[in-house]
């Protein structure tokens, strides 16, 4: 009988999507800090929609799929978002410094250029390069998101197997051989 | 599975590991020797899976680390995890950590976590580093696991793909 496949792209837009947006909102997306959280559990979020859609039980490679490509589109939604909150974005990183500085940590000189400065690249380039960097660190945390969404939500009860001939009862009808 | 499929992803994911390790620590080094413009992309790479708020964060000759505490805890988590995988589970087996494992060791962080959030208490940067460490030597044992499942998979399909049909 052959196997079914199943179907990755679907579940992986859905939760890629939600992931990405929630990366890319400022506050909201800090908490990717734990571990890629969002992108993680949308990976799982994806495991679980792709074991809701498919008949057999999950195998570990298909979370490991589902996440990544959870991941890809993730890394592209987070990047979109991002594009018109840059702005905000630089604000935000050099109040945090400020901040940082008026608790009484010491500065060292160039430290707002350069922690600031790596979130506001604007060129075209840095963009692609950005989301290229994105996409390579979202997939892997998104195909890991993924095996323990199947680990979590991907097996399945099997069907019970049909009692072994020996414990069938002897039929007492007549069966076809007998009708002969 | 052959233990030589389990090796082989374990050996890459180490390789990985350790590179990605050392590019934390290049981009605090770099800025500490003048090369702005290579820590700035050494800290961009990092900036889409951590806040990188210097306060939260480890220092290297006076610059924050390119993650928080808790990002590195979960990344040296991680390889320890991936140290102690040939001791636990060896090669030739293949299975998945019991989930109440996982919910176990992922309730400290999230306590914390949660609590930071909801204002209950600030703490300090090596507690983060504990929660997130003892978080992160779970993850290889899912991530090894997976991926040589899926090496498998991909072979297995190959292999019936080449097959003569009848």
């Amino acid at each position: 009988m052959p196997v079914q496949k199943p179907e990755y792209l679907r579940p992986a837009l859905i939760a890629g999507v939600v992931a990405g947006l929630l990366s890319g909102l400022p506050f909201i997306g800090a908490a990717n800090c734990i571990c890629c959280l969002w992108i993680v559990g949308g990976a799982a979020i994806a495991a679980k929609l792709l074991a809701a859609n498919t008949a057999g039980a999950l195998t570990m490679g298909d979370g490991a799929i589902v996440g990544a490509l959870t991941g890809i589109v993730a890394a592209v939604a987070d990047s979109l978002v991002s594009i018109p909150l840059k702005p905000f974005s630089m604000d935000l990183a050099r109040r945090v410094l400020d901040k940082a500085a008026e608790l009484g940590g010491e500065m060292p000189a160039g430290l707002d250029e350069i922690v600031a400065g790596s979130s506001g690249f604007t060129s075209p380039g840095w963009f692609l390069i950005g989301l290229f960097l994105t996409a390579a660190v979202f997939t892997v945390m998104g195909a890991l998101g993924g095996i323990i969404g199947v680990s979590l939500f991907g097996r399945k009860a099997l069907p019970p197997s049909p009692p072994p001939a020996s414990a069938i009862p002897p039929s007492t009808g007549p069966g076809p051989s007998d009708a002969a | 599975m052959t233990p030589r499929t389990v090796r082989a992803v374990w050996i890459l994911t180490l390789s990985g590991t350790v590179l990605w390790l050392g590019a934390i620590l290049l981009a605090p080094w770099l800025a500490g020797r003048g090369a702005s413009g290579a820590a700035r992309f050494f800290y961009a790479v990092f900036a889409p899976v951590c806040h990188q708020i210097p306060g939260r964060c480890f220092a290297l000759d006076g610059y924050p680390l390119a993650v928080c505490g808790r990002c590195l805890g979960i990344y040296a988590g991680f390889a320890a995890g991936l140290l102690l995988y040939p001791l636990v589970r060896g090669f030739s087996r293949i299975a998945l950590p019991p989930v109440r494992l996982f919910l176990l060791l992922v309730l400290p962080m999230a306590v914390d976590g949660a609590a930071g959030v909801l204002g209950l208490w600030k703490s300090p940067v090596g507690l983060r580093f504990a929660t997130g460490f003892v978080w992160g030597t779970v993850l290889p044992f899912y991530f090894v696991t997976g991926f040589a499942d899926l090496v498998r998979a991909r072979r297995d399909r190959a292999l019936e793909k080449a097959a003569p049909t009848k």
